[in-house]
């Protein structure tokens, strides 16, 4: 499984973006990863969820590719729901583990 | 009146004397809502709409409590500080209304304080009341949400997080940052710059350049003694970098081998113009923040004065929603010819200013 994450927005505005494949994740990782995307039923979300603009709040844009199938969900955080928010904040977690 | 005319915002099921102030910028019209849900039967699509639907931005929360606090006292100064409790629900438990003593809460005083610092720098200087020019109450609520790295104006009050500890710091802790989300909250009910590309990176700019004025006044700093940066206290000692953002050197604040290297130009050439951060708003103020602090440098004195009127008049009077750089430029110069006279020191300063940015 292969997810590109950036997250931008917020009053810092500091971009936050990551490429993640499971092949070079632990298995721990791994395992949370593909419990994260089932929970918040992200295959199954529309790719874009309508969301009152509001100034530095963040954004998000998510593409999972697993096998033959790919899905892009794009979102402003007022819309973001509770189910969704766990694997949000895992994958910004990752992404700065990922990237020192 | 100036409001008035800008009535063509989304009311979104508030009555229509609300019409005139733009708490959310370009909110989806109920209609608008409404088709999307009966559009697509999808069970999902549905039932993220519906919590969409009934979440707390869309129903107004404060409609009824605004229509009432008009008629109390317009003119003062009133702050009301909540604890979200490291939840989500705002407002949270009132913890300091306004001429409360001091809580114990570190997080309530800096909010109460710097909320206060950025009504009187508005009301005693450009002689308006409040967000709204109406006396609005200013509301805040911190601890909102766990770890939450950011702050922000949501249409209807500021919200503070607590920062993860480890790269920020509480989004209480700059009063610049605090100054920032209220000047967005201002910027709504004015110009109501459009949240994207070159319109959105001016109303970034502005909520920079009023959050380093109420910094820069209350340490009663000259142009020259100010730092011109925006949230020094911001990051933890792990970050290497010194702030968010510098309006003198916008793209140097920081480079961290984590959280990545300040991302902003200086100069109109190195425009960003790409879709991200809703076409680079935070990535291409540094293009007019610079052309602020190049205007306040050759201005001289006390930035909130001369150059931060140029700046106030200009966000009221002089700009649309869909105002570019370029307009922002032409209407500074223009405002500073009427503040300060036709070929006066103060309209060459702006011009030259924006000349050396690139935008002109």
């Amino acid at each position: 499984m292969h997810i590109s994450f950036e997250r931008s927005g917020g009053v810092t505005g500091m971009p936050v973006t990551v490429a993640l494949d499971t092949e070079s994740l632990s298995s721990e990782e791994v395992s949370q990863l593909y419990q994260l995307i089932e929970s918040s039923s992200f295959f199954e979300l529309p790719a874009a969820i309508p969301a009152p603009v509001q100034p530095d709040r963040f954004q998000y844009k998510v593409i999972v590719r697993e096998g033959d199938r790919q899905h892009t969900v794009t979102i402003a955080e007022p819309a973001v729901p509770k189910t969704l928010k766990s694997l949000l904040d895992w994958l910004i977690e990752a992404a700065r583990r990922h990237q020192s | 009146m100036a409001h008035q005319e800008k009535s063509e915002w989304h009311s979104f099921g508030r009555q229509s004397f609300e019409k005139r102030r733009c708490p959310i910028c370009c909110i989806l019209p109920p209609h608008m809502l409404d088709k999307l849900l009966q559009q697509d039967d999808d069970e999902q699509r549905h039932s993220a709409l519906s919590t969409l639907r009934a979440s707390e931005q869309f129903r107004g929360r404060r409609t009824v409590v605004r229509n009432v606090s008009f008629a109390v006292s317009p003119g003062q100064k009133r702050r009301t500080i909540y604890d979200a409790k490291t939840g989500t629900s705002l407002p949270g438990v009132l913890i300091r209304g306004e001429g409360d003593p001091s809580s114990d809460d570190q997080a309530v005083n800096e909010a109460y304080d710097a909320a206060g610092a950025t009504y009187d720098l508005f009301r005693e200087i450009y002689e308006r009341n409040s967000i709204d020019d109406r006396g609005l109450r200013l509301d805040a609520t911190v601890h909102y949400d766990s770890k939450y790295e950011n702050a922000f104006w949501n249409g209807d009050q500021m919200v503070y997080g607590d920062g993860d500890g480890r790269f920020f710091n509480r989004f209480t802790i700059a009063i610049d940052v605090i100054a920032h989300e209220l000047t967005h909250g201002i910027i709504g009910y004015e110009a109501a710059l459009d949240y994207k590309n070159e319109s959105g990176a001016l109303n970034e700019s502005f909520a920079d350049v009023f959050g380093t004025l109420v910094k820069q006044r209350s340490l009663q700093q000259t142009v020259d003694q100010a730092d011109w940066l925006i949230g020094t206290e911001q990051f933890t000692s792990k970050v290497q970098g010194i702030a968010l953002r510098s309006l003198k050197a916008p793209g140097t604040a920081y480079d961290d081998p984590v959280l990545g290297k300040d991302p902003q130009p200086a100069h109109y050439q190195d425009l960003f113009q790409g879709a991200f951060d809703d076409g680079g708003v935070h990535i291409n103020s540094g293009i007019p923040n610079r052309a602020f602090y190049l205007t306040a440098i050759a201005i001289g004195g006390f930035a909130w004065e001369k150059t931060g009127k140029i700046w106030y008049t200009t966000l009221r009077s002089g700009l649309r929603s869909s105002s570019s750089f370029k307009d922002a430029a032409a209407a500074t110069v223009a405002v500073a010819g009427q503040l300060y006279g036709q070929d006066s020191d103060e309209q060459k300063a702006v011009q030259s200013a924006w000349q050396q940015v690139g935008v002109s």
